[in-house]
């Protein structure tokens, strides 16, 4: 609260600056980040990756871009148009209203015209369920367009996607639970003002991160838990039907919510955008976003996908307890030392 | 001003959504609307300053609630029409024209008669969660654990429906696997 | 002599692993102990190591695996029998070929023709020569029949192209006479490829 004050007033013009420019710079890097995977998952695997389009590659992301574009739009005979055409959308505009409320960039302001750009585009103070419930409204976009595509790839894929999130939202839910307690907010500047002082969160609540780190791969459908769009199971699972620029739609969503995990768990666990040691807070955030992404391809690259009923029995026999003993061992603690 | 033109717009796309889930003929149609009139609901909130309720609903009844509500439909073709059997369609609509009638009276009469005030008002330098937070644990203290000993009897409950053959496996074959486990034994000595 | 040592396949040194599969977990119990046993063990990490080792050893020390093919090419072995070569005498550059007619003969395919005339020295001269890649099998019998080791299966392996017939004429198969020094001599059929000490492996037979 008290360094509410001291910021300038944030204008109408600030924030649609702001939110242009998450647009712009996430659709950007979700972009780039498909060339990073590839090129991540290539060394991994003592490959080279894209490297013949511009320079190392780098405008293999353009090539792609346009393929996309260009692509002929089809819409299969017997799927719901309407649904068909809505699902894609869903997952991009989620994933990118989730984002109005993470603190992505350092504030600053524009010199000449002198308006004031925050760090948030909109800094309601439950940023962290917002978030999640944003993230949870996204589970719309692959369930609809399983549903819609009358093809059963499609159907198994958002019966897998309905129970996966479910289940793992719980999870993300109580794994985050505990932090919440510490801090006793639910504000994302609270979070970063809590651990101004060096010590970040992760070290008082290890088995938080770790759970919700495992929840947050569940929810944005990444490796060890991809059974959506499992390719050796379900062809493609909800995106079967799908081509051009509506699966790019629900590519850019899916690279938009590995950020948005990343975010969080570095403000909430990993120390905010304090300043560390010599560098700066900026730079710190973009290294623990940046780090946070690499090991979501670092795990892609090592570990194995797990069956859906391992899924299942991971998050609700030994995922879901552990979160509650946490947050009743964190409460008990609190309680003693507070 | 800017409050008063999202209250109709949301208050317009949110009436025709739940027309529409009502009046389609698509499941798909329908579940879509409402999960869409859900979030639009929580819309609502954010107007009214209520961020944290706000958030809820969407948690709760986007997240989950209609979730389930899909994962149910999904034991249908979702992509062909429903076929309705209306018996006496004048009787339901009299019906629900009378019900609609009674729950605007009921509303609007309070408002009308000027006799509406705020029982819990929010109190200053206290956040969203923090006042409803207050709220549960003292003026309805004793509905919010009703309706937690509820929620726990429906679990319970759920539990025993499925598992009244959870220790039989669908998928194993006792025998098979003892034939296995003696063959294992021999191999072995 | 017994015959154990006959039967005993399992020869040279080998490095096989037997997997430490334990039984599948019977009980709840069970399943719950292999579940925090696998969690605390540092496999997961082991894993994660092994992946970033293999991206330093891409990247910093020189083990990059790809072959750049349409850039580079891997050798191909002696054996594969691939478009024809016509080769040339290595003393005067004339072509081997002596127009006897033995590979048109034997062809299975009949898709082998050759047109030959006596020259000007009484020394048969071969005026046109065309193998058919529509019919051709490439089962090798007219390289195995050459006398002279002129028509031999060569290394050209890409054989997609607009027209078939630019492989197929005499003077597209004849070694160009300026690369006259780099013109293998064909080692036959059945000749190992260079690394076939290396490509050995032992199989294990003896369970």
């Amino acid at each position: 609260m008290e360094t509410a004050t001291m910021l300038p007033e944030v204008t109408a013009a600030g924030v649609i600056i702001k939110a242009v420019l998450i647009l712009a710079v996430i659709a950007a890097i979700a972009g780039f980040g498909t060339y990073i995977e590839r090129k991540v998952l290539a060394f991994m695997q003592r490959r080279l990756g894209p490297q013949h389009v511009g320079p190392f590659g780098l405008l293999q992301l353009a090539a792609d871009g346009i393929k996309l574009f260009t692509k002929e739009d089809i819409i299969p005979q017997h799927a719901n148009k309407i649904i068909f055409a809505v699902a894609p959308v869903i997952t991009a505009a989620t994933a990118f209203i989730a984002l109005a409320a993470v603190p992505v960039f350092p504030d600053f302001t524009i010199p000449l015209l002198d308006i004031y750009v925050p760090s948030i585009a909109s800094d309601v103070n439950v940023g962290i369920l917002f978030v999640l419930g944003m993230m949870a409204a996204g589970l719309y976009g692959p369930l609809l367009a399983g549903m819609a595509q009358a093809n059963k790839w499609g159907i198994i894929g958002s019966a897998r996607t309905a129970i996966q999130f479910l289940s793992y939202e719980v999870v993300t839910g109580l794994s985050i639970l505990a932090p919440i307690m510490m801090v006793g907010s639910l504000s994302f500047v609270d979070f970063n003002n809590y651990q101004a002082d060096g010590t970040w969160i992760v070290v008082y609540q290890p088995v938080a991160f770790v759970l919700f780190l495992i929840a947050g791969y569940a929810e944005t459908n990444r490796t060890p838990f991809d059974l959506l769009e499992h390719e050796a199971e379900i062809v493609s699972g909800y995106v079967t039907e799908y081509s051009g620029m509506r699966w790019g739609l629900f590519f850019i969503g899916e690279y938009a919510n590995m950020i948005t995990i990343g975010v969080i768990a570095s403000i909430v666990f990993l120390g905010g955008y304090n300043d560390f040691w010599i560098f700066p807070g900026w730079l710190m955030i973009i290294a623990k976003i940046a780090f946070s992404f690499f090991f979501m391809l670092w795990v892609r690259a090592a570990w194995p996908h797990i069956r859906p009923d391992q899924l299942m029995w991971l998050c609700w026999k030994v995922l879901m307890p552990l979160a509650v003993v946490n947050v009743v061992i964190t409460g008990i603690v609190m309680m003693i030392v507070g | 001003m800017y409050e008063f033109i999202a209250f109709y717009i949301f208050a317009i796309a949110t009436t025709i959504l739940f027309v529409i889930t009502v009046m389609s003929k698509n499941v798909l149609y329908s579940m879509t609307s409402l999960a869409a009139g859900m979030v639009l609901i929580s819309g609502f909130f954010f107007l009214l300053g209520a961020d944290f309720l706000g958030v809820v609903q969407l948690i709760v009844y986007v997240g989950a609630v209609m979730a389930l509500y899909a994962f149910a439909m999904m034991f249908f073709d979702a992509t062909k029409n429903v076929k309705e059997k209306h018996q006496n369609p004048s009787l339901v609509f009299l019906l629900g024209g009378l019900m609609a009638l009674v729950f605007v009276i009921m509303f609007s009469a309070p408002i009308i008669g000027d006799n509406i005030q705020a029982l819990n008002p929010v109190a200053d330098g206290v956040g969203n969660a923090q006042a409803v937070g207050m709220v549960l644990f003292t003026k309805y203290l004793v509905p919010f654990e009703v309706a937690a000993v509820m929620l726990l009897v429906a679990m319970i409950a759920g539990i025993i429906l499925a598992g009244k053959k959870m220790d039989y496996s669908l998928t194993k074959c006792e025998a098979v696997d003892e034939e296995m486990n003696v063959e294992l034994e021999k191999g072995e000595e | 002599m017994s015959l154990e040592q006959f039967k005993n396949r399992n020869v040279g040194t080998q490095n096989y692993v037997k997997l430490d599969l334990d039984h599948t977990p019977t009980s709840g119990w069970c399943q719950f102990k292999q579940v925090v046993k696998r969690t605390f063990k540092p496999e997961l990490f082991v894993g994660l190591w092994v992946t970033l080792r293999e991206m330093i050893n891409a990247l910093f020390r020189g083990k990059m695996h790809t072959t750049q093919y349409p850039f580079e090419k891997l050798p191909i072995s002696p054996r594969y029998r691939a478009i024809h070569d016509m080769l040339r005498l290595l003393e005067s550059g004339h072509y081997r070929c002596i127009g006897c007619g033995l590979c048109e003969k034997i062809c299975i395919s009949n898709c082998i023709t050759m047109e030959t005339r006596y020259d000007e020295n009484q020394r048969k001269e071969v005026s046109e020569y065309t193998i058919n890649f529509g019919r051709c099998i490439f089962c090798g019998y007219c390289a195995e029949v050459c006398p002279e080791l002129a028509i031999v299966h060569g290394q050209r392996y890409e054989t997609a192209s607009e027209q078939r017939a630019s492989f197929s004429l005499f003077e597209d198969m004849l070694t160009p006479i300026d690369q006259l020094n780099l013109q293998q001599e064909y080692q036959g059929f059945g000749a190992v490829s260079p690394n076939a000490d290396e490509n050995i492996k032992k199989t294990p037979l003896a369970y």
